[in-house]
Parts: C-alpha cells; sequence; structure tokens
C-alpha cells in the first residue's frame, strides 16, 4: 500500500455516510483505499490482477448494496470486512475452479460473512439472466435498451443516435425491443 | 402485434405515472376485465424492477471499473504479489508475527538481561555476607596462634595455645582483655613485659560487648603501682591520634593511627573504627589516646579493610568493671575521675610506664 493511497483512506462513518448520499468521490476513495489489500491477499493465492478486481469489486457492491438497504450494522472496521468478504468469494471461486485451495494465505482478521456473499448470490443470478438476456437481444436492441434504461438517455438522443426520423419510431423499436427482450428474460 | 406495443406502451407510462386521470381509469378497468392484461402489467412491473436493479448494478461497476482504470495495478501486483525470493514471501505472510516476535524477543532479552544483574547484585551481596561471616571470625581471629612445640618439663603437654593481650584495671592483679581470647579456654596464663608468667582466672566475662576481667591468682604476683592511665568518659573523635601495645608477638608492639570511624563493626555502636595495623594477637590491647586516656579496647578487625581494627569503646570498660564486686579492685583501681599520669608525657615515656601494666594472655585448650 503506498503512501498516497493510504493517505487518503476514509474513516468508516464517512464511507456509510458517503455512499448514503451517493458521493461519487466517497466511493472513488473507499475503493482505492483498500484495493492492494486484496490484490495481495489474491495474487498470493492463485489469482492475478483481473479475478482481484473481480473480488474486490464485487466485495464494493455487496457493501455498498447493504449500506443502501439500510440495515448495514458496522460490526467490524469496513477493512475486515472488505477483507472477509472478498476472502469468502475469493474461497469460492477457487473450489468451483478446482484450483488450489490448501492453504490460504492470510493477511488480516476474518470477520463471518457467510450470509452477505450468498445474498449477493442469489441477486446476482437475477442480474446473470438479465445480461445474459441482453446478449441474445442483438443489435441494435441491446444498445437501444441499454442507453434508454441503464445510461437514461431521453428517445430524443436515442432517436438521433440511431437515425430514426422521428421519435415514434424509435419508440416503436424499443419497444418492440422490450417485448422480446421480456420474452427471453422470462424463459425457462 | 400492433396492439402488443401500445398495450406496452400504456402499461410502461401506467406505471410510471405518466396517464391522465380518465386514461388511469379506463386502463384500471380494462385491468380488471381482462386477467391477461392484469398478467402483462405485474409482469412488467418486475420486469422494470429487475432492469432498475440490474441498471443500477451496471452503473456502479462501470463507475468502479472507472476508478479502477485510475489505480496503477501492475504497479502494485508487482510489489505485493509473491516475491520470487522466499524470505521476502516468507517475511510478508508473517510479517505481523515476526514483529510480535521481535518485540517477544527484545524483552525477553532485556528481562534476562535484568534478571542477570539482579543475580548478580545477589551475588554480591551473598559474597558480601560470606565476607561478614568471615569478619565475625576474623573479629575473633585475633588470637594468636602459637605453636607450643617445647614443652617445658612439669607442665603438661599442650598442644594448642593461644594468645591474646591485656591490661591491668588494679593494682592488686585485675586484668581485662576480650572475651573471645579466653573463650574455651582450659588454662590461663598471663606474661608481663619482664617475661613472668602467672596463672589467672576468669572472674567476669560480657559476651555481650566481649569483655572478660581476669585476676591473677599466682602467690608471686607482687601489686603494681598506680595504674598510670585513666579512663576517656566523653566518646572520641574522628581523626583522634591513639595507639595501643600489644603482643602479636612474644614482644610488646605499638601500633598508632587515627579514630576513622565513630562506629565499628558493620555499625556497630559499641565499637570504634580505628587505623591501626593490628594483628592477630593484639586482641584485648589497651586503646590510648595521646594523654593516656583508655578509649577502647582492640577486639577485631575487617578481613577487607587493609590496616583497620575495632575497638570496643571505653564505657563498656566501666560497665564491666561495675559489674564485679567494687571492694575486690581495691583502692588503686582503673577509673575515669583521676588525670592520667601519661599526661603531657612524650610517647616514649608514655610506653616506659605503660608496659607493666599491659601483659600477654597466654591461653591453652
Amino acid at each position: 500500500m503506498n503512501n498516497s493511497l493510504k493517505s487518503s483512506v476514509p474513516t468508516d462513518r464517512e464511507v456509510i455516510l458517503g455512499i448514503l448520499n451517493n458521493s461519487e468521490d466517497t466511493l472513488n476513495k473507499l475503493y482505492k483505499a483498500y484495493f492492494a489489500m486484496v490484490l495481495q491477499f489474491i495474487l498470493n493465492n492463485n489469482g492475478d490482477e483481473d479475478d482481484a478486481k473481480d473480488v474486490y469489486q464485487e466485495a464494493i457492491i455487496i457493501l455498498y448494496n447493504k449500506i443502501k438497504e439500510g440495515n448495514f450494522e458496522l460490526s467490524s472496521k469496513l477493512k475486515t470486512y472488505i477483507y472477509s468478504v472478498c476472502r469468502r468469494i475469493w474461497l469460492k471461486k477457487l473450489s468451483q475452479s478446482s484450483r488450489k485451495t490448501g492453504n490460504i494465505n492470510d493477511y488480516e482478521d476474518v470477520f463471518a460473512v457467510e450470509e452477505d456473499v450468498e445474498e449477493h448470490e442469489e441477486k446476482d443470478l437475477q442480474f446473470v439472466k438479465m445480461q445474459s438476456a441482453l446478449d441474445h437481444l442483438g443489435e441494435p436492441c441491446k444498445t437501444i435498451i441499454q442507453d434508454f434504461y441503464i445510461h437514461s438517455l431521453s428517445m430524443q438522443d436515442i432517436c438521433e443516435k440511431f437515425g430514426y426520423t422521428n421519435t415514434d419510431n424509435a419508440k416503436t423499436q424499443k419497444y418492440k425491443c422490450l417485448q422480446r427482450l421480456k420474452k427471453i428474460f422470462f424463459q425457462p | 402485434m400492433r396492439n402488443d406495443l401500445e398495450l406496452d406502451a400504456i402499461i410502461e407510462d401506467y406505471l410510471l405515472g405518466k396517464l391522465n386521470l380518465q386514461e388511469t381509469e379506463a386502463f384500471e378497468q380494462l385491468r380488471r376485465n381482462d386477467p391477461t392484461v392484469d398478467h402483462k402489467v405485474v409482469s412488467h412491473k418486475f420486469f422494470m424492477e429487475s432492469m432498475e436493479m440490474f441498471a443500477a448494478q451496471v452503473r456502479l461497476k462501470e463507475q468502479l471499473n472507472s476508478i479502477h482504470a485510475e489505480i496503477d495495478v501492475d504497479g502494485l501486483a508487482s510489489k505485493l504479489g509473491p516475491h520470487p525470493s522466499r524470505v521476502v514471501q516468507l517475511w510478508r505472510k508473517h510479517k505481523s508475527v515476526i514483529a510480535v516476535a521481535a518485540s517477544f524477543l527484545v524483552l525477553s532479552l532485556v528481562s534476562v538481561y535484568s534478571i542477570q544483574h539482579n543475580t548478580k547484585q545477589k551475588e554480591q551481596l551473598v559474597l558480601l555476607s560470606n565476607q561478614v561471616n568471615r569478619a565475625i571470625k576474623t573479629q575473633n581471629s585475633l588470637i594468636r596462634k602459637i605453636n607450643n612445640t617445647n614443652t617445658s618439663p612439669g607442665k603438661p603437654a599442650v598442644q594448642n595455645s593461644f594468645g591474646g593481650t591485656g591490661f591491668a584495671i588494679s593494682t592488686n592483679g585485675y586484668i581485662l582483655t576480650n572475651l573471645h581470647v579466653i573463650n574455651g579456654a582450659d588454662s590461663l596464663y598471663v606474661q608481663n613485659n619482664k617475661g613472668e608468667s602467672f596463672k589467672v582466672k576468669s572472674i567476669y566475662t560480657d559476651p555481650q560487648n566481649d569483655i572478660a576481667i581476669l585476676k591473677i591468682s599466682d602467690k608471686n604476683f607482687n601489686h603494681l603501682s598506680a595504674i598510670p592511665y585513666s579512663i576517656k568518659k566523653n566518646t572520641s573523635s574522628i581523626g583522634e591520634i591513639v595507639y595501643t601495645l600489644g603482643y602479636p608477638k612474644d614482644d610488646a608492639v605499638l601500633g598508632e593511627g587515627y579514630v576513622s570511624s565513630k562506629n565499628g563493626f558493620i555499625g556497630d555502636t559499641t565499637q570504634y573504627q580505628v587505623s591501626i595495623p593490628v594483628n592477630p594477637g593484639n586482641s584485648g590491647g589497651p586503646l590510648l589516646d595521646s594523654n593516656g586516656n583508655l578509649v577502647g579496647i582492640i577486639s577485631g578487625k575487617p578481613d577487607q579493610t587493609e590496616g583497620a581494627a575495632f575497638a570496643i569503646k571505653s564505657k563498656y570498660i566501666l560497665e564491666a568493671m561495675r559489674a564485679i564486686p567494687q571492694d575486690s579492685l581495691g583502692s588503686s583501681k582503673l577509673s575515669s575521675t583521676k588525670k592520667s599520669l601519661l599526661s603531657g608525657l612524650k610517647r616514649t615515656k608514655q610506653i616506659e610506664k605503660l608496659q607493666d601494666y599491659v601483659f600477654m594472655i597466654k591461653v591453652y585448650n
């Protein structure tokens, strides 16, 4: 952990308040504060930088959602929480890919977070479903849906981006896409 | 198909609350009448919620990715990744453990060192106390051991004999010496400077102050002339010149020095420490100041300090003398009231007078 990163470590309270107030700066600080710790953990336990990124982002998302839900009780340091979540996720990934799981080299205290991780995994299943539905949708529907629902572009913007003659055409196109997406999504 | 799309649009607007009051009522009416429409509304609602959550997740991920892009991952990875060297790896892995171990080691070293230091001090103390024991022995060891090889005929063969010094405290043959000189004696003799021996017997002993009073019981003994010295009433000051006459060998030996401490052996207040080289045999010798006043009785010496001796303070002589029947000492006895006859005389003259009153004590056992 280099010093410039360390010096900007926000206090746990700052993080919680910042996330509740949708502060991008806080998220930025939080992310940078503990990435090195997780990177070290993953690198020294049969992982690479990309694994570290995935695991760490998942942990941050879990923390973020938990805080957003408003039922986050800080029973340990955030650092310990994040580390524990990452450890749990990484252990699961290791056992799934049947990579060596023998001895885990720990760098921090560990905290029981199984419930949080499992809750997240359930939700994640929905997201995976949605993602795969979008992937199956094909262009230009995928982009239209993403632009409208995820990036919150207006119909006007979409109309211009895709060269529709008027917004009604674009709207019709969007509804067609949405209908197909729903069909894929609800497929058993 | 066209209707479906319109229906979707209406459902979306309805869920977003974009319909006006009339349209809402009309649509709700349609919902109630047509279960298919109702189902579509519910499923659309669920889908939109999923979509919203998914969108939030994707937006968060994008945000995190952009933050991630700011981090120098490669730099960190090379710093934090498994180091090719095993030592560095171990160090990283067990940094905190090593730190704890190191501090424990330092702590234990410090405590071991301090314990050793303490024991050293204790040892020194023990040594000192040994010295104390030895010194106590040496206190009593100023008795001269005489190897009496040439046994005179008529006298029983004597294997061991010890010697000390004593001095007259009355003209009729009372002699004062150290108790340790005569302790355990079978028979006691005193010898004056002319070489005449007289048999004596112990009259009084004071183990507390290490004082013994002997009485010459020999018929050949002639009364002495008046005791030249007197007893000093006051305690002597440090630095006062004092001397003693004793029999560390067969002839009287003068030892001169000064009072070096008001207390004697390990702070014994009944004694002085004097700076006079004494030898075995000096025990029981009188300690006089330059005016011929009796300051004390030489009784021992510390074995570590060279040239020092201890002397029992003179007031205990008086105490001892009071303990025996007063009339037995006769009219001419040692006292603190008379003026010393030695006062004002030269040292050589003093010694000349004094030596008739100082006896060698011979102890046989």
